[in-house]
């Protein structure tokens, strides 16, 4: 099995590195909000989630339109990896929002329009893994999940979209929104330094784990091609 | 209600509560692929052996 290629460690320390700076610009250089409180700090890796989530969703869904096109195999690995880490990611996302959500809007949960689109988002894709599972034939499985990500993935403009589109509650930073939504504020200059830095560290940090879990699912094939060999 | 003139009200547990989410979810999934890769490459190896083997039996 060949090593950790050096390109992959340099992203490891690279990563990790961006990762303790985000840190410290969101805990320690953004101000604290006005009348959230430190709680607001959550916003920051709340929304980078969300980056991250939507970017591995996309990723998928051209990777499922690759495999389609040409019939390689090794995009379908692409696809699994980044739906994997979008589950992951979207996870981390409605959990920490709703952390949020507790002191802000006095409850854990509401049916508001942007958290529904999100778990619904949230759930196809874990049944994208889940139904991989179901279809032995590897080719079969590959074309299947490929339709199922560019299809699934019309949930995650629909989940954007969603507070901009629908009556909610929930705020809208970036762009303009409702400024009376609950939890709505202004972002100063430090703010917009920590947000658009952890965007980028969370996109770092999104290509580092792709690698990872690519390494991962080229081993398994490895593995199924000497043991059918073996077995043969 | 919540009021600028109030100062900001104190959430800091929430804050840690959230981090927490965040870093943990994060480092459990990082566990998660160097544990799976650790286990695989150690089953590949056995095969590995056992197709050396194979071919030297032959």
């Amino acid at each position: 099995m060949k090593p950790i290629p050096k390109a992959l460690k340099a992203l490891n320390w690279l990563t990790g590195g961006l990762f303790l700076v985000a840190l410290y610009l969101v805990l320690f250089f953004a101000p604290r909000e006005a009348v959230m409180g430190d709680v607001q700090r959550v916003f920051y890796f709340h929304v980078a989630a969300g980056w991250v989530g939507a970017l591995a969703f996309l990723v998928a869904a051209v990777a499922g339109i690759l495999l389609l096109i040409r019939r390689e195999h090794r995009w379908d690995g692409v696809a699994l990896a980044s739906v994997e880490i979008g589950v992951v990611f979207t996870f981390i996302n409605i959990v920490s929002g709703s952390i949020w959500a507790r002191p802000i809007w006095n409850t854990w949960w509401t049916w508001d329009p942007r958290l529904v689109t999100a778990t619904i988002m949230e759930l196809i894709y874990l049944a994208y893994l889940m139904l991989r599972q179901g279809v032995e034939d590897p080719d079969r499985r590959a074309r299947f999940a490929a339709v199922y990500s560019i299809l699934g993935f019309l949930t995650v403009p629909l989940t954007f979209l969603s507070i901009r589109i629908f009556r909610t509650i929930h705020p809208v930073v970036v762009g303009s929104g409702d400024p009376t939504a609950t939890g709505a504020f202004d972002m100063s200059p430090r703010m917009r330094v920590a947000f658009f830095f952890s965007l980028l560290t969370f996109t770092f940090v999104y290509v580092t784990l792709l690698w990872h879990r690519l390494r991962l699912y080229r081993l398994s094939e490895k593995l199924d091609t000497l043991k059918m060999k073996l077995l043969s | 209600m919540m009021n600028v003139l109030d100062g900001p009200i104190d959430t800091f547990i929430y804050m840690v509560l959230g981090y927490g989410v965040i870093l943990g979810c994060m480092a459990i999934f990082a566990a998660s692929l160097a544990l799976r890769f650790r286990n695989l490459r150690r089953e590949f190896e056995v095969y590995k052996t056992m197709e050396m083997e194979e071919d030297e039996g032959s």
